[in-house]
């Protein structure tokens, strides 16, 4: 019989990569709670608050001068932080916080890491996600101050022939900056066929043979840039680094958010058109959920998850990809939002029975909440990497993300969806239209108003699955759920979108059937 | 002495910007007294435009506090272009920055950029063994890698720059098997970057690569990398799994075989007495060449996949579940 909490097996021929792997797990293992005790896992919010508040109130240490020009995610990674512990922030924080993102505002279009600095693509994600958190509509609110169209000019300056973008002028091409762009395009209703031309096939040119995504890929041989740009097919396209999670989830994430705008531009094109269409790109979902499954580490790594192949577990990855499956079992068409009632039962076993037999996940909720509340949260507050790590405001975000998606499942609902597009109303999305696009015919005007009402209904489409919540702990350990696809909390993301879509969303259903 | 720019006469004709005017910013930094002198000049310098010696002089030091400071690489560079300065000496000025910043983005793309500018293969040879260097500190440090790959792939050169990296490759696993990024970069190579000068054989490389995946898994197989490595060369170059079902079976056995009991086959090395089996990447490996092989080889496949769930690799038991569902 295998004994649960092996290590990992060396077969007696020690590497650099596994005495470092031995090591840790030796020192991860030493968090695990002795079985028979009764003692359950207790997340410190209070602890975990303070160390957010003394971040926004007194400002952060002079080891912070590395993320000088990384300063809008200070804010994003707090201020959401919050969100996911269940905090509300107080107006005079929020007006603050308003100020000071809006002097992160480029003058030529997008958000930058400080005043002063380039303008940046992710800067730009984690600002205007920030601004979903504290703005609203009205004055002194924030959003109606966000230049979309200069926003919209400077995303397209980054455009490379390839798909890609830069993540700023003369920057490096990256996927986590595509990720920023279309993100920050969804939210803001900046989305057209000129702006996502050419990105699906990049992004699926960023697969690796491990089945997750690399930082990007080499251009060179497909795209001859020169006085006639050309585009050879059959050249190869290989991608620069190694499957890793920050990347994968980025990919993922890219891939879901574009659905819409593949299946309208690209053969086969549904509803079918006369227009000639480019084939649809793919990727291999069945192995991108492999390589996703793998990075999940053993019991005694508390079940971890790791950023890459033979690399240690890290918080982070809790998110990048614990964070990551359901947007891939969203793409392989399963888990879909249950109609049927699921019981609550009281004694934890009993419980944890009836739920495993209905919880549709495809990885292990239950030893990745172990791992952030055991060797994840730092015991002064905030949680980490791993001990004896510190903590910082990024870890503390992504593992609270991690945390939020084990204990939640948000999936996308096609009743929900359809709600949306009965309730869409194609004038007022036009009207806030402000990327100064002109179509050409009919027919280009009803491709771009259905890629918005598409991309629209399907991203507010996400939902808590009724009765799949699981806290480890108990649910006074519970943290609100987070949106797979921006990592913002459900409301703030609808909120967001119904103005810049000019949308009134319908009310939701209650749920068919009441909890017992 | 002061090192502030705000005390040094070859500054006094700037006015300095500090960064937030008529804002209390939220979640301030506590900056040193030299870094917020440094980018108060440089905020003047960016909205001036100036692109002079003491400019380089200015965003050195900044990078040198906060290599991460993107504004000030880009500025850099544009000040370097402008200067029509030596763009090599530049590369062999950075050498330290990079080897002290080394899990920095903007080191590497600096550097890119010089390259690029630079334009030649003799840079390019001598970048590569810069890269040895920095990857010897850290060997999986990625973006070394991503950025060996670019100027493999950019200056293309097959008998200079191609040519030598197999066998560094194999140094690498050699030191550490299971070295996740030496193993990608051996595809990048072989595979996805198109045919190497002297592979044109694709039957002989094939078997070349899986002899090699194979020997490596018969070491230590218990490690993901090489499983990886052997399954993607199967699925590039369109191989049933089950080819290698008599290599596999072995290390899905419950203990390695004794010294005596097998003939020795140079292509289906088998695990050594230290193997510790039976090995879970070969029970995924044999499930998944009963579920393409289908009809009723998928039931053997079930099984494989029950005791994984139930036993074997429970951490995963998800996983290995939806794989049942997925082909009953």
């Amino acid at each position: 019989m295998v004994d649960l909490y092996s290590p990992t097996p060396t077969d007696g021929y020690g590497t650099p990569t596994s005495a470092l792997q031995t090591a840790t797990e030796n020192l991860i293992a030493s968090h695990i709670l002795p079985a028979g005790t009764g003692l359950q896992p207790e997340l410190q919010k209070r602890f975990h608050f303070e160390f957010l508040l003394r971040n926004l109130r007194q400002g952060f240490p002079e080891r912070y001068v590395s993320q000088d020009a990384s300063q809008p995610w200070l804010i994003y990674w707090t201020l959401h932080g919050f969100s996911i512990f269940g905090a509300g922030l107080d107006d005079l924080t929020k007006k603050r916080s308003i100020e000071t993102l809006l002097a992160l505002q480029h003058p030529e279009g997008g958000f930058s890491g400080g005043p002063g600095q380039a303008a940046h693509l992710l800067p730009t994600y984690a600002a205007v996600c920030a601004f979903a958190v504290v703005g609203r509509p009205g004055e002194g609110g924030g959003w109606e101050s966000i230049n979309r169209k200069k926003l919209y000019e400077f995303f397209m300056s980054l455009k490379q022939p390839d798909g890609s973008f830069l993540v700023s002028h003369h920057g490096e091409v990256d996927v986590r900056g595509v990720y920023c762009l279309l993100a920050v395009a969804t939210l803001l209703n900046i989305l057209t066929p000129e702006l996502l031309s050419g990105v699906p096939g990049f992004l699926a040119s960023c697969q690796t043979y491990e089945g997750g995504f690399g930082n990007a890929s080499f251009p060179g041989w497909a795209f001859e840039t020169g006085p006639s740009n050309t585009y050879d097919p059959s050249a190869p396209r290989p991608p620069l680094g190694e499957a890793h999670g920050g990347y994968t989830f980025c990919a993922t994430a890219s891939w879901v958010i574009l659905r819409s705008f593949i299946d309208l531009y690209h053969a086969p094109a549904s509803p079918p058109t006369s227009i000639s269409l480019p084939p649809a790109p793919r990727i291999n979902t069945g192995a991108l959920l492999r390589w996703c499954a793998q990075m999940q580490g053993l019991p005694i790594e508390l079940g971890g998850f790791k950023g890459r192949t033979n690399k240690l577990v890290d918080g982070c990855y809790s998110w990048w990809v614990g964070g990551c499956f359901v947007l891939v079992e969203a793409l392989l068409g399963v888990g879909a939002h249950h109609e049927s009632p699921i019981e609550e039962t009281a004694g934890e076993e009993a419980g944890h029975k009836a739920w495993d037999d209905v919880d549709d996940s495809l990885f292990n909720r239950k030893a990745l909440q172990e791992y952030i509340l055991l060797p994840g949260q730092h015991p002064a507050g905030g949680l980490r990497d791993k001990p004896p790590k510190g903590a910082d405001a990024y870890h503390t975000l992504y593992c609270a993300a991690g945390l939020s998606a084990a204990q939640h499942r948000v999936v996308p609902s096609e009743p929900r969806k359809n709600a949306i597009i009965s309730a869409w109303d194609a004038e007022q999305a036009r009207a806030k239209d402000d990327t100064g696009l002109r179509t050409t015919s009919d027919a280009e005007r009803a491709q771009l108003d259905a890629l918005r009402r598409e991309t629209f209904a399907h991203a507010l489409s996400w939902t808590e699955e009724e009765g799949t919540a699981l806290y480890v702990g108990g649910a006074g350990n519970r943290v609100n759920a987070t949106h797979p696809l921006f990592n913002l909390t459900v409301t703030h993301t609808e909120l967001m979108m119904a103005y810049f879509y000019g949308q009134t969303l319908p009310p939701r259903a209650a749920p068919p059937h009441a909890k017992k | 002495m002061s090192d502030l720019l705000a005390d040094d006469s070859e500054w006094a004709d700037v006015v300095p910007i500090r960064q937030y005017e008529n804002v209390n910013p939220v979640a301030p930094i506590f900056y040193t007294e030299e870094y917020k002198d440094a980018t108060d000049y440089f905020r003047a310098v960016v909205k001036s435009g100036e692109t002079s010696p003491r400019v380089l002089k200015l965003t050195e030091k900044i990078i040198r506090m906060n290599p991460a400071h993107y504004t000030a690489w880009q500025h850099r560079y544009k000040t370097l272009v402008a200067l029509k300065s030596d763009l090599e000496e530049e590369l062999r000025l950075m050498d330290d920055l990079a080897k002290q910043f080394m899990k920095t983005y903007q080191v590497w793309h600096h550097r890119r950029l010089l390259l690029t500018a630079i334009n030649s293969v003799d840079a390019a040879v001598l970048e590569l063994e810069f890269l040895r260097d920095v990857l010897d500190v850290d060997t999986k440090n990625y973006h070394t890698w991503s950025y060996r790959q670019w100027i493999l792939a950019h200056f293309n050169n097959e008998t200079r720059l191609w040519a030598r990296e197999r066998a560094y490759l194999e140094d690498l696993l050699e030191a550490d098997v299971r070295n996740n990024s030496a193993w990608h970069h051996r595809f990048f190579v072989v595979y996805a970057s198109g045919i190497r000068l002297g592979d044109e054989d694709r039957e002989q490389v094939r078997r070349r690569e899986l002899s090699f995946a194979k020997e490596k898994i018969a070491l230590a197989p218990n490690n993901p990398s090489a499983w990886n490595y052997l399954r993607g060369v199967l699925e590039f170059t369109k191989t049933p799994f089950v080819e290698l079902a008599s290599f596999v079976e072995p290390y899905t056995a419950v203990q390695p075989p004794s010294a005596s009991e097998e003939v020795v086959d140079l292509d289906n090395p088998l695990p050594t007495e230290s193997a510790q089996l039976p090995c879970v990447a070969a029970l995924e490996f044999m499930a998944d060449a009963y579920e393409k092989q289908g009809g009723d080889a998928t039931a053997k496949a079930v099984e494989i996949w029950k005791s994984l769930a139930n036993e074997r690799d429970v951490m995963r038991k998800k996983y290995w579940e939806y794989r049942i569902r997925d082909a009953l």
